[in-house]
């Protein structure tokens, strides 16, 4: 999968004719074999753009910040990236007017270890499904799969889940890091910065990222599209991918098949309702 | 339930303390105000009565619920929860509790997954003629509330 050259092409294509202000996609870091993501302004940068296996990261994510918002932009999205795009479209946070997408058809990308990474290996949709252009052949959509890891912790015993996820509050220091990477966490006030200072007694505990993470994931439950930028940021390394995970299989599982932003104008699966939703757990 | 489970939980929760002997939960009561909330001021006016641990919260409909609201009470002081609204078609804003029927499940479900009993959090649809069933179901959180002993998970330091 290298798509460097068609996208380098796109890109000066786009900056000659004036059609875009900004395009994001991948670099070289320079320091070592992996990409960055680059915001590029003037014809003569759109040189440093690749595109390959190792393009991670999610570049929906800086439409949510000033230095793109009411601009013209042009960027890459895999599949899994189109799918927040498409709802960050559905809740009006960009115009589709401003946006040139350049669709990916997804072969699946790497991780740290070089190996093809886990999340597409379960990836339901690779191929972008909003787009103006698209570059390699499309696959199509696959099956939904349940989680390797849920399938384990779901086989195991309460006590030893309690025992599991107690270290993985504890590891995290609270540094937000997945919440400003999720494409889809864009409020400009957050409710789980109340436990942030220091002065309430709720900074870096294990009860304080207790709160964060559950809320932060409850927040995107039915959202989540799996592209794991959260997972990428985190500097201790949290299998935070399991919260989002158990919500989409829950919501897989009992509301009618529920996918986030498969299709275009479709929001959450809070936002709709069906008579048949189950209902034996209420009192 | 099963006792074991019960037992091992609560070795974990409470690996060197043992609850006092009249320890009473706390439990938070979340109610929409046109239906559950109703219905407990007929159990109070019908003179039924129901264990005092509930501390109620009246909110405009069950869908104002946000899981934040869940999470955070156990987080606190409370030992557990009970989240009440309008029967199913009976909601005052036509559809409130049938997207709030989502959220309960996913809400529940997450809570079980990263270790929470799944009689900590529960929910109910009480309407306002069903005073003797508020009643019924505070009792019945109450004693499921006490079998598991005080909830000392993720607590804040302070509470």
């Amino acid at each position: 999968m290298d798509y460097t050259k068609q996208i380098k092409e796109i890109a000066g294509k786009l900056f000659s004719e004036e059609k875009i202000d900004v395009f994001i996609g991948y670099r070289n870091s320079g320091f070592d074999e992996n990409q960055v993501p680059v915001l590029i302004h003037h014809y003569q940068d759109v040189d440093q753009l690749v595109f390959t296996e190792k393009s991670v990261f999610n570049l929906t994510n800086y439409l949510k910040y000033e230095h793109t918002r009411n601009k013209r932009v042009g960027l890459v999205v895999k599949g899994c990236d189109s799918r927040a795009l498409n709802l960050m479209l559905t809740e009006n946070q960009v115009k589709r007017e401003n946006l040139y997408i350049v669709g990916i058809a997804c072969e699946g990308v790497v991780d740290e270890a070089g190996q093809k990474a886990q999340n597409c290996l379960e990836c339901v949709m690779p191929d972008s499904v909003v787009f103006d252009e698209m570059l390699g052949t499309p696959s199509g959509k696959r099956e939904y799969q349940v989680n390797a890891d849920i399938r384990e912790l779901d086989g195991k015993e309460l006590t030893e889940r309690l025992t599991y996820f107690e270290e993985v509050f504890e590891n995290c220091i609270r540094c937000n890091a997945c919440r400003h990477s999720c494409p889809l966490c864009y409020c400009d006030k957050c409710c789980i910065d109340q436990e942030t200072s220091t002065l309430y007694h709720g900074a870096n505990t294990t009860s304080s990222a207790f709160h964060a993470l559950m809320t932060w994931s409850l927040h995107l439950a039915g959202r989540c599209v799996d592209c794991r930028n959260c997972e990428k940021a985190c500097p201790s390394h949290l299998p935070l991918h399991l919260l989002h995970k158990q919500n989409e299989k829950v919501v897989y599982e009992n509301f009618q098949e529920h996918q986030a932003g498969m299709i275009e104008g479709d929001r959450g699966a809070f936002y709709k309702y069906s008579m048949s939703d189950p209902d034996d757990f209420i009192m | 339930m099963e006792t074991e489970v019960i037992e091992k939980i609560v070795s974990i929760e409470k690996p060197h303390l043992e609850a006092p002997p009249d320890w009473q939960p706390v439990i938070m009561g979340i109610l929409c105000n046109w239906c559950s909330y109703a219905g407990s001021d007929l159990t109070g006016t019908s003179r039924i009565q129901y264990p005092p641990n509930i501390r109620i919260i009246r909110i405009p409909c069950s869908s104002r619920v946000d899981p934040w609201f869940i999470i955070k009470s156990l987080q606190t002081t409370a030992d557990g929860v009970l989240v009440s609204g309008c029967h199913p078609g009976d909601c005052h804003y036509i559809s409130g509790n049938y997207y709030a029927r989502r959220r309960f499940l996913v809400t529940k479900k997450l809570l079980n997954f990263v270790g929470y009993h799944e009689d900590r959090v529960q929910f109910s649809w009480v309407s306002a003629a069903e005073g003797q069933k508020f009643a019924n179901v505070v009792a019945k959180v109450t004693e499921d509330i006490k079998k598991l002993g005080p909830l000392r998970l993720y607590k804040k330091e302070n509470s």
